[in-house]
């Protein structure tokens, strides 16, 4: 079981996850849009989220994938 | 005991220059690596008074440190490049990372990794909403949309960004201090550590 954090506008929240395969990022951010439309993250409660809400977001697979970060992108500092 | 630690800040706006200032208390050696001058609308965002306006931001920030807290450090005015990267980090007991682009950033990940320096990243998305903070080996640069890409020039990020600032100097002291390396992903309600 694997863990999916995934963070929006600024809040974050973990998903469990299931994973069968070696799952895409581009099936990950499908999967995070799915999941938190039915409600099921808790603290991340956006019935309408678009289907493209992570574009350009950044899937970070850490701790031998079992824990993956979905997040935005963080390019800027100075 | 041994020298006080010397660490590098590369890139002292919005985040160098207040997490610079949040360390203040830290016995260690600051230097601070910027190429660019602070200007006007930098006052919002980022930790420079009036009077230091048209100056370099590295030597602005050594000279308020020295005149409002009576700490000192080394300043250099210039642009980090392969050519001058190993004297510019010469000695760096650590280096942090506040720079705005991916290609500094790979540089000095390139040197750290090279060198065996200890190098901290910290960053924020664009629209001020989350902050990252990861040591090197757990780090790759985020691309900006397109080159010289600016945020935060008005201090509307301000609220992320004190969070983030105190989130990076404390994962610094705790280096310092204990040689902890702790990760973090700063939101807009929350310092969560990840490591």
């Amino acid at each position: 079981m694997a863990t999916l954090n995934i963070t929006y506008n600024g809040l974050s929240a973990d998903y469990p996850l299931e994973l069968d395969a070696q799952v895409s990022d581009a099936d990950l951010r499908r999967i995070a849009v799915e999941v938190i439309r039915a409600g099921n993250v808790p603290g991340l409660n956006l019935q309408h989220l678009p289907d493209n809400a992570f574009d350009g977001f950044v899937v970070d697979r850490l701790q031998n994938g079992q824990r993956i970060y979905l997040r935005p992108k963080v390019p800027f500092g100075a | 005991m041994g020298a006080p630690m010397r660490i590098v800040f590369c890139g002292v706006g919005a985040l160098g220059s207040h997490t610079a200032v949040l360390c203040r208390n830290l016995d260690a050696t600051f230097v601070f690596i910027d190429f660019d001058r602070v200007e006007s609308k930098n006052l919002l965002a980022q930790a420079y008074v009036k009077q230091s306006v048209g100056k370099n931001k590295a030597e602005a920030l050594k000279a308020q440190l020295l005149n409002f807290h009576g700490v000192k450090a080394e300043a250099f005015g210039v642009r980090l490049t392969k050519d001058n990267v190993a004297q510019l980090c010469a000695g760096a007991g650590l280096l942090v990372d506040c720079f705005d682009n991916a290609a500094s950033r790979r540089l000095l990940s390139d040197h750290a990794r090279l060198s065996g320096v200890p190098l901290l990243h910290a960053a924020l998305s664009g629209d001020g909403t989350f902050g990252l903070i990861r040591w090197d080996e757990r780090f790759s640069a985020d691309p900006e949309d397109h080159s010289g890409q600016a945020t935060c020039e008005g201090g509307e990020h301000l609220p992320l960004l004190g969070l983030l600032d105190g989130a990076l100097a404390r994962t610094i002291q705790d280096f310092v201090k204990g040689g902890v390396r702790r990760d973090s992903m700063v939101g807009l309600a929350a310092v969560t550590p990840t490591s």
